[in-house]
């Protein structure tokens, strides 16, 4: 059988995105993708059906086990805290851990069950993970997040996996591109450091040409969302009016950060009055040589507290964004001295001591961030701030998979029923199933969110492409007097057109609304431009062969 | 076997006889036909200005386009008895509205949505007293909207929907380079969306911004039925321009039918999904449904009248 260009292009498309879509090693990825091109192969070069009978059932028998086994097997680190042992020895995000302690580990709950209790003697991690073993001597729990390794290269938008979004404005600016670049520097560095790495922050503009800064993040809460990146984090320490350091490494050249000789929570007490707790924290800084003769030269004029003379008359005043922080005494021996070295303190509140406890460490974390990061070159106000559950979010995607095998059967039901052709059938459902792997191939290789309207977009996008084969069946099928060709170059005609109203049609959907709608436009004029470009000459191609037989 | 040959032969004259009927009626009454979409269109549009000066807006806004706070409740929040919170918020705040969200097939609530133009820290304080549980990321989601920033997306999809009208209409002549085949095409495509606009106001279901952006698509997606229309009754040679219209129309409403097919169990077999996508799904619903009037009625006509004066067979 002779196999036109048209079904070569179709299976290359299938192979290559196939190959995109699942997340294993590159040799499995070759096997599956020669596989899938072998069945062009054996269409054209096997004689006689039985053969090709035998090899196309061969090949399917061979896909199967394939993909289903061919998944990496371990875990997936997803975070590594920066300071720990663990960092430095050069565990990262993104490395397979496969056995602890030569036990192998399939999944989360393996990793878990396969940690060496505390209480046990032996002091040793042995870690064996696809960047070589790693050896830890201790038994502490390791300081990193694991999570299980995703089977497929597909991302999933907030609200299909949970986290938060947040669009902001400047106030009061018009911006330019670039001062918008320097935000969205400043600002994925602020999460950075605090700790957040999956951070998508994008300038969105609209038709209007209002600009935004749009920031998602997976797996954090809207609380701390909105300090990060709502807050300008102009941070001013003060003595009286005058100004001896801000935020940002031109002042300040090192924070104290997770070592508890120069960072921690001091003390909690009981507020008598309210009957909450509250806790200090303290960590110190270090200032640049300049911020230090600062210091000295404000300092030299101040005289010694009357009350107190261990003190000096004035104290340094921390303003958080124009809001005073906390007041710290300044002691006398520091009096026109040239200091580097600064003590920065501040206080956490809660109902219970163990609230105020991580209240204070929370606060201190942010203070820290904002201290080395530097304040946002413009003020910004949230606009927008979403947050949404990744249960609630792991719900709807297990009902949208299920209603797409539904509607997927439905349509193939309908084809049936009405051209009651087996043929006919499973060329509509070859071409529908094309269209998704795909569309879902592009948005794996491209890394786009998909979200919940993208779905949509998908299935509209195969929606318009089973209205397109309807066109190409019925002028196939019709019993004129026209040749065949002419019939499809009709045919033709009505999905070009169709296909061009459509796509302008959802063109303005990626300038509106920041951009939050731009997921369901992308997959629709995806999903009918693969559709025009691949899978429609196939299906047109499979139709002549049926018609012609 | 002779009784059924008899039979068959029967059917075959009566399809035919019933067929000629058809073309007989069709051609007498056509204009008359057209009479129904031109009805439904006016009262549509009739509702829509009068739903206008009742609300100064024609369509009714959700959150996302008005601004303020949607806080969804899941888990183990929906064992509790729910009452007491609409109560007590329904006390609080004046504009605060409630849904639910319940799966069909095994018939549990999947969500309950708390709505109101209040700011999402206040709310969800309140809701957190009502209740006597914290609201986290993991039971609950959030959705903030500024009201200026709603009132922008607001604007600018409208503005979208417009350009999208448009460039509809541009590609829509075209393709066809004829003025009443094009003309009748674009009025059928707005009445697609006039129309299921006016039973969503009068049904009284907020839209989002998603809805909007569904309302997009329609403008695109519905026309392929016209352009099929056309193309079958201007481009064809064959047989008569009944034949043509009736040969569109066996295949045209297939289409929508397997398109209807496609958005229907999304509300009767599936139907814990997020509302984003059921708004989309809803509104192209409608719009399928408005197109098989607008379409096979409004189009059809005018195509037909116009081979008559251009003396197309």
């Amino acid at each position: 059988m002779k196999i036109s260009w048209r079904i070569w292009v179709l299976m290359f498309a299938l192979a290559f995105s196939a190959v995109a879509i699942l997340n294993i090693s590159s040799s499995y990825s070759f096997l599956v993708g020669v596989l899938i091109l072998s069945i062009p192969f054996t269409l054209t070069f096997s004689k006689s059906k039985t053969t090709k009978i035998i090899l196309l059932s061969l090949t399917v028998v061979v896909l199967v086990p394939i993909v289903f086994f061919s998944f990496q097997k371990g875990v997936v680190i997803t975070s590594v805290n920066s300071d720990s042992v663990y960092f430095a020895e050069g565990l990262r995000k993104g490395i397979v851990i496969t056995a602890i302690n030569g036990n192998n580990i399939d999944n989360v709950e393996d990793y878990i069950n396969h940690l060496p209790q505390t209480s046990e003697s032996q002091k040793k991690i042995e870690l064996q993970t696809s960047q070589g073993n790693f050896i830890f001597l201790t038994n502490k729990t390791p300081d990193i997040v694991v999570s299980n390794i995703p089977k497929t290269n597909l991302k999933t938008g907030l609200d299909l996996s949970g986290g938060a979004r947040a669009i902001l404005k400047p106030v009061n600016a018009t911006l330019s591109q670039n001062d918008i670049d320097d935000l969205v520097s400043v600002t994925s560095n602020r999460l950075n450091t605090f700790g957040i790495s999956d951070v998508d922050i994008r300038s969105v503009s609209d038709l209007e040409g209002n600009k935004f800064l749009r920031v998602e993040v997976a797996g954090i809460t809207q609380e701390d969302l909105k300090e990060l990146v709502g807050q300008q984090g102009k941070f001013e320490a003060k003595i009286g009016n005058d100004t001896v350091f801000v935020s940002g490494e031109k002042d300040v050249t090192f924070v104290c950060r997770n070592d508890a000789t120069c960072a921690g929570i001091e003390t909690c007490q009981q507020d008598s009055s309210s009957g909450g707790y509250f806790c200090k924290f303290r960590f110190s800084i270090s200032l640049s040589p300049e911020a230090a003769e600062r210091h000295a030269r404000i300092t030299q004029n101040l005289t010694l507290d009357q009350t107190n003379s261990q003190y000096l008359s004035k104290k340094l005043d921390l303003y958080l964004d124009d809001t005073l922080v906390d007041s710290l005494f300044i002691g006398a021996d520091l009096r026109g001295a040239v200091t580097t070295q600064i003590q920065i303190s501040g206080s956490g509140a809660g109902a219970t001591e163990n609230e105020a406890y991580d209240d204070s460490l929370d606060s201190m974390k942010k203070l820290q961030t904002i201290l080395i990061t530097g304040s946002l070159p413009y003020k910004l106000e949230i606009v927008k701030l979403d947050s949404s559950s990744p249960i609630l979010g792991k719900e709807f995607t297990k009902n949208i998979i299920t209603l797409g095998i539904i509607v997927f059967l439905i349509v193939s039901i309908l084809i049936f029923i009405r051209y009651k052709r087996i043929k006919i059938t499973l060329g509509v459902i070859l071409t529908m199933f094309s269209e998704a792997v795909i569309i879902l191939g592009i948005a794996s290789i491209i890394s786009w969110n998909l979200d919940a309207p993208g779905i949509a977009g998908i299935i509209a996008g195969i929606g318009v492409g089973v209205n397109d084969q309807i066109v190409i069946i019925e002028e196939s099928v019709s019993r004129e007097a026209t040749t065949l060709k002419q019939r499809i170059k009709r045919a033709l005609f009505i999905i070009i057109g169709a296909f061009f109203t459509i796509f302008v049609a959802m063109l303005p959907l990626f300038w509106a609304g920041a951009g939050l709608l731009e997921g369901f436009a992308f997959t629709t004029i995806i999903g009918i431009t693969a559709g025009i470009l691949i899978t429609r000459p196939a299906f047109t191609e499979i139709m002549r062969k049926i018609q012609g037989e | 076997m002779e009784e059924n040959k008899e039979n068959i032969k029967e059917t075959k004259e009566k399809t035919i006889e019933q067929k000629k009927k058809f073309s007989f009626n069709y051609d007498k009454h056509y204009k008359k036909l057209l009479l129904i979409p031109v009805i439904i269109m006016l009262f549509s549009l009739a509702y829509l200005f009068y739903f206008h000066s009742q609300t100064g807006e024609f369509i009714i806004k959700d959150i996302s386009l008005s601004g303020g706070t949607t806080i969804t409740l899941t888990g183990d929040f929906l064992d509790q008895d729910l009452q007491k919170l609409e109560q007590d918020l329904k006390a609080e705040y004046g504009d605060v509205s409630f849904r639910r969200l319940t799966e069909s097939t095994s018939g549990k609530t999947l969500t309950f949505v708390i709505e109101s133009h209040a700011n999402a820290d206040e709310l969800k304080a309140s809701i957190e007293e009502s209740i006597g549980q914290e609201l986290t990321h993991e039971n609950s989601s959030t959705e903030f909207s500024d009201s200026a920033l709603s009132g922008n997306f607001y604007r600018q999809l409208i503005i979208a929907l417009i350009i999208s009208f448009i460039l509809m209409s541009v590609v829509i002549f075209f393709l066809f380079r004829s003025f009443v085949p094009s003309l009748a095409v674009i009025f059928a495509a707005f009445s697609d969306i006039v129309m299921p606009l006016a039973l969503i106001d009068y049904l009284g279901i907020k839209i989002s911004a998603a809805g909007i952006a569904a309302f997009l698509m329609l403008i695109g997606y519905s026309v392929d039925t016209d352009i099929l229309l056309t193309t079958r009754a201007l481009k064809k040679q064959e047989g008569t321009v009944n034949q043509r219209i009736y040969g569109a129309f066996k295949t045209g409403i297939f289409m929508t039918i397997t398109a209807l097919a496609a958005v229907l169990p999304a509300f009767f077999i599936i139907t814990g999904l997020p509302d984003s996508f059921r708004q989309i799904f809803f509104i192209l619903a409608l719009g399928l449904g408005a197109d098989i009037i607008n379409t096979w009625l409004t189009n059809a006509s005018i195509i037909k009248w116009y081979c008559e004066k251009k003396g197309i067979r």
